[in-house]
């Protein structure tokens, strides 16, 4: 239908009704195609994430016992019986002083190795690395394996080299004293190289001009790593704070493998308690509530780090 | 840091009384191969280590081509409401695991899939880290290659998979690994969605291992850590292939 192009000029279509709502359909028809593309993504976290969600939220308002096909329900009451307990508190206390140690120890053992090992083109440093960060991806159930036995009472190696010390020795694992450390020495040394390699990729992107600015100032290194590392790292620090602290949060292989939540609860963090409420008791209620308050613990103190964050953190530029 | 990995193998060839020693040795007095026989022995080793080689694949497999065409959908696509979509996908990296257990194992049971591959990798067909990864790789990809292979007569799943994932590779790679290791290592899952021999993992299976011999574990261990060396080679031959683009991708998806 176009005109002659006399012009050289591409002239503008004419466009009638019909082919306007030829031109919709054909951009609907395209969305929809697109749309496809994401369709089955959304679809799985629907029915394995979203929905579940919203079930376990309705199972912790029943009184459901999965030997038991009823489910009567029963409001907020395992919420208030389980705020109400001591065991809560206990757990929860328990979860709090793992993760706090956790995320302490592995984001300061991680940036002691970045400053030890940020080496550019070095073979050496660059193969130390690379064995620092393996125990990120050694299995957790083969990392306590490994750690029983480095504990052991008896023939582990940790009381020997303690005994040269004139040390007596402990029982590393059922000593309600040295259990909780135990766990996370386990854990900060799986995850402090990780904690690293994110340090040094957050070190090599301050620009030098930083460095030689505050040298001119007549800064020694300590000055700058305070005045200028530090708070360039903020980001990074805030990025690992947060993703550590969901993780520590729902500590369980380690306790399932090391100590069954033991010795007397002293390792009965709050996910082990859940695992263990609801397939060893099989009190799926009272187990889902507690799932829901994790999750509502898990997203207010992520939320409250990532606006302290806001605040405090600098952003280059 | 080295050291417990050092220990680990170490471990796995000495013998019981060695083990026991007072004084800990720093190297075996005589390598005992058979402790690895052994492990095959007193567990069905084999089995496990082949339905973890399955799950794995199974994972990649499935977790790779959803997140290969949702990524596609949000870095090239467009459609309405594709911003909330994609809001949904990232909330997801923030629910934790626990949360979903219970409901999907009563829909697994009710499936009749409990104790079943499909049990072990349908419930993770999405990966909300790995569409973010690779959507972020395609954003990064020139639209021109696109409308050129449009011209040509290209379909959708052709610039998907014949243009964007070549170009993409290093970040495919990258997520492959990742879900290999993730699937290769994953307890929790497992250890619920499973509960017979022929269907458990070697993480499981190791635990379970402990858990069969607990109270004279000072008999066993080397045992143990037999069957854990042997389930640990696969991750370490993995990631020495490959751990420059894994450190590489990791921090580049996470800084800023």
């Amino acid at each position: 239908m176009s005109a002659p192009n006399i012009s050289g000029q591409e002239a503008a279509p004419v466009r009638t009704a019909a082919s306007a709502r030829r031109y919709s359909v054909r951009r609907a028809a395209e969305a929809c195609k697109d749309f496809g593309f994401v369709l089955p993504a959304i679809a799985f976290l629907v029915v394995f994430l979203y929905y579940p969600l919203a079930y376990s939220v309705y199972i912790s308002l029943t009184n459901w016992n999965m030997t038991r096909p009823v489910k009567k329900f029963v409001g907020l009451d395992n919420y208030t019986r389980l705020l109400a307990s001591e065991e809560f508190y206990q757990s929860l206390k328990v979860t709090m002083l793992y993760t706090g140690m956790d995320v302490a120890f592995t984001l300061g053992f991680g940036l002691l190795l970045a400053l030890l090992f940020n080496v550019a083109n070095s073979r050496f440093y660059a193969f130390m690395r690379g064995v620092i960060f393996l125990p990120y991806y050694v299995s957790m159930v083969i990392a306590a394996m490994v750690f029983i036995w480095i504990y052991n009472n008896q023939y582990g190696l940790l009381n020997y080299v303690f005994g040269w010390l004139g040390m007596e020795p402990v029982n590393w694992l059922v000593d309600k004293n040295t259990v909780l450390p135990a766990l996370v020495a386990v854990s900060v040394w799986k995850g402090a190289g990780f904690a690293m390699i994110l340090f040094i990729a957050g070190m090599r992107s301050i620009p030098v001009e930083y460095y030689e600015a505050a040298e001119i100032d007549g800064a020694n290194r300590i000055h700058s790593f305070w005045h200028v590392t530090l708070p360039l790292l903020s980001p990074m620090i805030l990025f690992l704070v947060i993703t550590t602290f969901i993780s520590s949060m729902q500590v369980f292989q380690s306790i399932d493998v090391m100590t069954n939540g033991g010795p007397l609860q002293a390792s009965n963090a709050l996910v082990y308690w859940i695992y263990t409420m609801a397939f060893g008791e099989f009190k799926t209620g009272r187990a889902s509530a507690l799932v829901i308050i994790l999750f509502v613990l898990i997203l207010l103190l992520t939320l409250l780090q990532w606006a302290i964050g806001r605040r405090k953190v600098h952003y280059e530029g | 840091m080295f050291f417990p990995v050092y220990w680990l193998v170490i471990s796995s060839f000495k013998t019981q009384f060695e083990m026991r020693s007072a004084i800990p040795s720093l190297w075996p007095n005589s390598f005992q191969w058979e402790n690895y026989a052994e492990a095959f022995r007193v567990i069905p080793y084999a089995r496990f280590f082949g339905n973890t080689l399955v799950m794995s694949l199974g994972l990649i497999a499935l977790q790779l081509n959803v997140a290969l065409m949702a990524a596609y959908g949000f870095a090239k696509g467009r459609f309405w409401g594709k911003d909330a979509l994609f809001f949904l996908v990232l909330a997801a990296l923030i629910i934790p695991e626990q949360v979903t257990f219970v409901p999907v194992y009563v829909m697994m049971s009710k499936l009749g899939w409990l104790n079943t591959f499909w049990a072990l990798i349908v419930p993770h067909g999405a990966s909300a880290f790995g569409i973010f990864l690779l959507r972020q790789a395609f954003k990064s990809l020139n639209n021109d290659v696109l409308e050129a292979a449009r011209v040509d007569g290209a379909g959708r799943f052709g610039m998907l998979y014949r243009i964007l994932l070549p170009m993409a590779l290093p970040t495919v790679v990258t997520l492959v690994v990742l879900i290999f290791i993730s699937g290769w290592n994953s307890y929790f899952w497992p250890l619920i969605m499973t509960n017979t021999n022929d269907m458990r993992v070697l993480t499981v299976g190791i635990a379970m291992l402990r858990d069969s011999i607990a109270g004279n574990e000072a008999m066993h261990f080397h045992i143990i850590m037999a069957a854990s060396v042997m389930a640990i080679i696969p991750i370490v031959i993995v990631y020495a292939l490959v751990q420059k683009h894994i450190v590489a991708a990791m921090a580049h998806s996470t800084f800023k």
